[in-house]
């Protein structure tokens, strides 16, 4: 079963605070190592803003040997959006996190989660106005696996 | 050549776990739309080199520096805008005779 994480309305100053407490919301769900963060913020400034994979819509995460200990998927939603450098879906305001323990565990949630955004996923979760909500609507995301 | 066997499509990212695999479900998803027998497989960029494909499909920071690799490029900045893959492969494909 993945594990689920949500914080709906933070505050960010940029980027790197914003990737921070998507994979922080993972950590505290005991998902992740206490290193996990600082290694997704390294993803993004050695390969670059490419996961910002839609309009507004950044997908968190690092490798397996960087502190993924179960299947983690977090959702983070910002009051104010933050600017990743990407030359297109820039400024964003969903990050979704997630963690894994080995290369092929996530497979299942996160293409789960691909389904689920291609039918509206990301607009449900920016309407959730609190934590409960968006922890609700990113279950009813991840029903089966 | 014509589709006499199924498309070899790669969808490319940094690391080839994360946006590239929600790229190969918006793909799969594109192509069947497309009625085009595929296999997708997800990877990053260094990996990508060491292959073959038909079709690659990334952002343009990646696909940028895979120029060669395959007949059709596709670069896209939206993942998960299936219907606007479908059109951006039915050009190329159409292009290469893949598609009448």
């Amino acid at each position: 079963m993945t594990t689920i994480a949500a914080h709906a309305g933070k505050d960010a100053t940029d980027w790197r605070a914003a990737v921070r407490q998507a994979a922080e919301a993972l950590v505290a769900a005991g998902a992740a190592s206490a290193d996990y963060p600082e290694a997704c913020v390294r993803m993004v400034t050695e390969h670059g803003p490419y996961i910002v994979l839609g309009p507004g819509l950044a997908l968190v995460h690092a490798r397996p040997e960087d502190g993924g200990n179960k299947v983690g998927v977090a959702a983070v939603t910002l009051t104010t959006p933050v600017a990743f450098g990407h030359p297109d879906n820039d400024p964003v305001d969903l990050l979704i996190a997630f963690c894994t323990p080995d290369s092929d565990a996530h497979i299942a949630a996160l293409s789960t989660v691909a389904k689920a955004l291609a039918s509206g996923l990301a607009e449900r979760l920016r309407a959730a106005t609190n934590d409960d909500e968006l922890t609700t609507t990113l279950r009813e995301a991840l029903p089966s696996v | 050549m014509g589709l006499d066997r199924p498309l070899e499509v790669l969808t490319v990212c940094g690391v080839g776990m994360g946006s590239s695999l929600m790229l190969k479900m918006t793909a799969e998803q594109a192509l069947q739309a497309l009625g085009v027998d595929a296999r997708v497989e997800c990877t990053d960029v260094s990996t990508a080199r060491g292959k073959q494909p038909d079709v690659v499909i990334g952002q343009d920071m990646h696909t940028s520096e895979l120029p060669d690799l395959a007949p059709v490029t596709v670069t896209i900045s939206d993942f998960l805008d299936a219907a606007g893959l479908e059109t951006a492969l039915r050009e190329k494909f159409t292009a290469q005779g893949w598609l009448p």
